[in-house]
């Protein structure tokens, strides 16, 4: 993972929308998502670090994180975005595959 | 004849953090050990420091890391029930008793090891805790079932609505190192606690001398406080 570089994510996300994407989404000790699987119409990345990302899917749904400050796009193509804090525990994740991710 | 323990677990981890020592211990000893991990631990939040591991590289990394820590506890055999972190209380119970159950009658062990289904302290080790002991009972097999507890607490069992003659305690003073190798092992979740990373002799002084187990069932009375294998002898 590396610290967010705001235009890099924002062309990586480009790839994942208009089509339905695999997503896993977590804020770590309350809840986690994995495999949700929907249409994703719009996504953006907004804020100065730490980053903001809200998506619109299936034309009435959304989604939204705060608190993330790193990415890593994988060896498999996904996006990787979590939060991190100074002692490297992470708080929140938000990642999109175009395939399901391992259950 | 050859001794063996069971152990039955949720997380990599748990067994070096909860009772390392004792499982070096009986290892030294010539006990043939076997660790089941409910899970990789692939939901931990503690991802290194600086952060290494993410999400999706965490169950290899922790698998890595705790087959490290099998190697510094001499554990040597491994089993994971490939059920994901934090979700193995809402696997089907007849399910996961069954899995253990068959897991017991194949290693047929003298001690099995296990969480206490109340005293576990997070859910996943209350539901692997309980499976194992409805496996146990369900094997009606030959040995002992004990609960393992955290730290000192169960020098004072009473206050848990136990006795003395409820717990046995084990003397790890000199698996010490073994204990903290495996802690050391165990790098991307103990990299955020600076101590197991001080020099050896103030890392060492930081554990305490025993690890406290409840007595859950015994084949044989429980004849002495300090040996989960009673009936075998010293």
């Amino acid at each position: 993972m590396q610290t967010i570089n705001k235009s890099d994510v924002v062309a990586v996300i480009q790839n994942f929308t208009a089509q339905d994407v695999y997503i896993h989404s977590e804020a770590t000790s309350f809840v986690f998502v994995r495999n949700f699987r929907a249409h994703l119409t719009d996504c953006r990345i907004a804020g100065e670090g730490p980053y903001r990302v809200g998506m619109r899917f299936d034309g009435h749904g959304w989604l939204r994180m705060e608190g993330l400050t790193h990415y890593e796009v994988d060896a498999d193509g996904r996006l990787l975005l979590a939060g991190y804090d100074d002692e490297g525990r992470m708080h929140v994740a938000l990642e999109l595959g175009k395939e399901p991710f391992p259950e | 004849m050859k001794r063996r323990l069971l152990a039955v677990f949720a997380h990599p981890d748990d067994e070096s953090f909860i009772c390392g020592g004792t499982l070096a211990k009986y290892a030294q000893s010539g006990v043939e050990i076997t660790l089941v991990s409910a899970t990789r631990g692939e939901m931990g939040r503690r991802m290194g420091n600086p952060p290494y591991v993410n999400r999706e590289t965490m169950p290899a990394v922790r698998e890595k890391e705790l087959r490290q820590a099998c190697a510094a506890l001499g554990i040597h055999r491994l089993i994971f029930l490939d059920i994901r972190d934090k979700t193995v209380e809402f696997i089907d119970p007849e399910s996961l008793t069954e899995r253990i159950a068959a897991l017991i009658k194949e290693v047929d062990p003298d001690v099995v090891l296990t969480f206490h289904e109340q005293l576990g302290g997070h859910p996943d080790h209350c539901a692997i805790g309980k499976a194992a002991t409805a496996a146990f009972h369900r094997t009606s097999q030959k040995g002992s079932l004990y609960f393992i507890t955290f730290g000192d607490a169960m020098a004072y069992p009473e206050q848990f609505g136990y006795t003395q003659n409820d717990v046995v305690k084990i003397d790890i003073r000199h698996q010490l190192e073994a204990k903290l190798a495996a802690f050391r092992a165990h790098r991307c979740q103990t990299e955020i606690d600076a101590w197991v990373w001080e020099p050896d002799h103030q890392a060492l002084a930081k554990f305490g001398r025993y690890e406290y187990f409840l007595v859950g069932s015994s084949a044989a009375p429980q004849l002495v406080c300090d040996d989960l294998f009673p009936s075998t002898g010293a």
